[in-house]
């Protein structure tokens, strides 16, 4: 097993799926003669089979469950008249206690897969256009193909996948086209984000920032990197913006420019001290409340480095992409 | 600074010698071109030689193993916002005055057509804000060195009636060259040639053949592939060497090629002619840029070695293989009066012209050079080898055409 696949697994998820799975067969609601299959149970739990397999195991050393001759276990100690009761656990309506079904349901699993998903498949989309093999995906992370789904679902949620025609999910490929209309549009919302948000910025966190910059200056400490500046304007100023669906748009405008720039920065993009510049410029301008003027900078600060990006992604057609290979991904090519 | 001219016998023998590194490719860094800059420059000089693909990712991701970078303008714009190198400083370039217009103001002339795509005038100078623009300032992005106006070579044997001067690019898809079609491999070169073929044909139009949207990449891939389905493709090739075999053994009657590989056409040469394409050459401009990480005593050496190449002497080596540099002034002082009337101003050859290597006869008595003059040839851009904003997408696409031609003809 992988060292992801390691770490995915809680160690206590198993004695979650035990302790859910000794209540029901208490209760009889797990009757005896019940075949108890990992699958079903996985699905049930939103789990992968692992844990359950190791939860059976539990039940079993308990005499709570047993082998036999078919799939799977029975619930009940071996008796010869009892015959096997082979229905869908899901649909007997098992009672899951809340904490117990909080703690399965907590997303920390998918979410973990989904963070690696999410950025090996950001990470590709500018080496052109990749299919996502659920198969291997859920093999790669020892998971249930409905943890695989959840994490795809979200992927196209986040508009970082879409499903061709043959019904494949693909991821890619990030063109210039997509670049320049994805600044575009971020021209258009992210200077009137931040003029609606003017009377919710947050100025202490701004005044902050440009007090530790001028003692950093001061200093000659390294330069924040633009990125993180960005971070902060979004975080402190824009997103602050009393639209909840207007930040929606900006955030999800955002997700495959970011990661492209991600993608660059793991090539070894160098600090641009520029960018930076600019960025301070912004603060300097939002802490003096000047907003309208603000905007207008930040509108044109996203035309400068919308050039710059489409430059510094043209060095991806000199970089092989194998670097960056996942055994799920695998370039796609149509016919 | 070491005098230029210095006799180099006279320096003692012991003394380490300083050394510039130079990273390009074979199109410039020639043995007998560093040599000679040796001896005239008085310090070391390692060439370091790499195809187009691995010099533009050295040059972009590795600028502290270089000092100076010899490539393309239409390569520039990645490099440079990769911050690999720094502005150059026109007024420590002595020769600068001399360098002609045609990256200054964009031509030799007002007149002159410009040219689609990456024109090395657009990259040419640093604006505020560190970008590249036309706009004249004190620091440029590269040195404006050598340069050629391309087209592709023909059999006259198969297009016998075709007028000299009035060659078509659609000639590569003539029926009667079927088969035996050749490429340059390299996206940024061979995929316009394919391109101006495509529209001279009729088959497709650019709103922007220099910067074509993804549907209309879309659609010049699947017209090659149609073309390569039925049969008109031989190979693509990587070398000038290559081009010139491919003519030599008679596989090829129409391809892309590099003024070099006329060189290289043996028996072949008086069969063999340059097209002057009536909608104009695929032109190209190369130049020096200087790594970010370079100071002191050594940014005096670079900007000495980039002064070098605007006297003669690398000019007139470069004339010798098809090539022009921007001081013409300067290689006529080098080149022999039958050379200079050759090679810059379109006339017959006086007598026998030899080689880049100085030994191998290259141009015979009599013969006149494709396209005529410098001026003329200048005058007659249809485009520039380009970096398009898609330049990922295509080179993806270009290298799967690629590897399928050159799969079905091995």
């Amino acid at each position: 097993m992988s060292e992801t696949a390691t770490r995915l697994v809680s160690p206590k998820r198993y004695e979650l799926i035990a302790t859910a799975l000794r209540a029901n067969i208490a209760t009889g609601r797990l009757p005896k003669g019940f075949v108890l299959l990992e699958g079903p149970i996985a699905d049930l739990m939103q789990t992968s089979r692992a844990p359950v397999q190791a939860a059976l195991r539990i039940l079993e050393d308990e005499d709570l469950i047993h082998r036999f001759g078919g799939r799977g276990y029975l619930v009940g100690l071996p008796e010869p008249s009892l015959a096997p009761i082979r229905r869908d656990v899901r649909l007997l309506g098992l009672s899951i206690s809340n904490e117990i079904d909080e703690a399965l349901q907590n997303r920390g699993l998918w979410e973990l897969v989904y963070d690696e998903v999410e950025a090996a498949v950001a990470a590709c989309l500018i080496f052109g256009e990749f299919r996502i093999i659920e198969a291997e995906l859920g093999a790669v992370f020892g998971v249930s193909r409905t943890v695989v789904r959840d994490v795809l679902s979200r992927l196209h949620e986040r508009g970082l996948i879409a499903k061709n025609q043959s019904s494949h999910w693909v991821a890619g490929p990030l063109t210039a086209q997509s670049v320049r209309e994805r600044f575009q549009v971020r021209q258009l919302l992210e200077p009137e984000a931040l003029k609606l948000a003017a009377s919710h910025i947050d100025y202490d966190s701004v005044a902050k920032l440009l007090a530790r910059e001028s003692t950093r200056r001061d200093t000659n400490h390294p330069a924040t990197d633009w990125e993180a500046l960005e971070r902060a304007l979004m975080e402190h100023c824009i997103l602050r913006a009393p639209n909840a669906h207007l930040i929606e748009l900006i955030q999800h405008n955002q997700m495959p420019i970011a990661a492209a720039y991600r993608a660059l920065s793991r090539l070894g993009l160098p600090e641009d001290e520029i960018a930076a510049a600019e960025y301070w410029t912004l603060f300097d301008l939002i802490s003096a409340r000047r907003i309208d003027a603000a905007a207008a900078y930040l509108h044109h600060h996203l035309k400068v480095i919308a050039e710059k990006n489409l430059a510094r992604l043209k060095i991806v057609a000199v970089v092989s992409e194998t670097r960056l290979a996942v055994p799920y991904l695998t370039p796609y090519r149509m016919e | 600074m070491p005098s230029k001219g210095k006799n180099p016998l006279k320096a003692p023998a012991v003394i380490q010698r300083r050394r510039l590194r130079v990273l390009g490719t074979d199109i410039s860094l020639l043995e007998s071109i560093r040599r000679q800059a040796e001896s005239d420059l008085g310090f070391g000089l390692d060439f370091e030689v790499l195809d187009f693909p691995s010099c533009q990712r050295k040059a972009a991701l590795h600028p502290d193993t270089y000092d100076v970078y010899d490539q393309c303008f239409h390569n520039l714009s990645i490099v440079w916002f990769w911050g690999a190198l720094q502005p150059i400083d026109t007024t420590w370039i002595r020769g600068w005055d001399k360098v002609n217009d045609l990256t200054k103001r964009g031509g030799l002339n007002t007149y002159a057509r410009r040219g689609y795509g990456d024109a090395p005038a657009d990259k040419l100078y640093v604006q505020p804000g560190h970008s590249l623009g036309p706009a004249p300032s004190r620091y440029i992005a590269m040195l404006p060195t050598v340069h050629n106006f391309d087209s592709f070579g023909y059999d006259t044997r198969v297009f016998g009636d075709v007028i000299p001067g009035r060659e078509s690019w659609a000639m590569l898809f003539d029926p009667r060259g079927k088969g035996r079609l050749a490429l340059v491999d390299e996206p940024a070169i061979g995929l316009f040639d394919v391109a101006l073929a495509a529209e001279a044909s009729g088959a497709l139009s650019f709103a922007d053949i220099g910067n074509m949207s993804v549907k209309e990449v879309d659609a010049l891939f699947k017209f090659l592939d149609g073309k390569r389905r039925d049969g008109f493709f031989r190979a693509c090739w990587s070398t000038a060497q290559e081009a010139g075999e491919l003519f030599r053994q008679h596989k090829v009657a129409v391809a892309s090629m590099w003024s070099p590989a006329y060189n290289e056409l043996g028996a072949e040469a008086d069969a063999i002619r340059e097209a002057a394409p009536e909608e104009g050459y695929r032109a190209w401009h190369g130049g020096l840029s200087i790594a970010r990480h370079v100071e002191g005593p050594k940014l005096t050496m670079a900007y000495e070695y980039l002064d070098w190449w605007l006297t003669g002497f690398p000019g007139a080596v470069m004339a010798r293989q098809g090539y022009y540099v921007p001081v013409p002034t300067a290689v006529r002082e080098e080149l022999s009066k039958a050379e200079w009337g050759y090679w810059y101003e379109g006339r017959e050859a006086a007598e026998d012209l030899v080689g880049a290597d100085g030994k191998t006869i290259v141009v015979r008595t009599g013969a006149r050079r494709s396209g005529g003059s410098y001026g003329e040839r200048a005058s007659h851009i249809a485009l520039w080898n380009t970096v398009m904003d898609e330049h990922n997408y295509v080179s993806r696409n270009w290298s799967r055409f690629v590897s399928d031609v050159n799969g079905r003809s091995r």
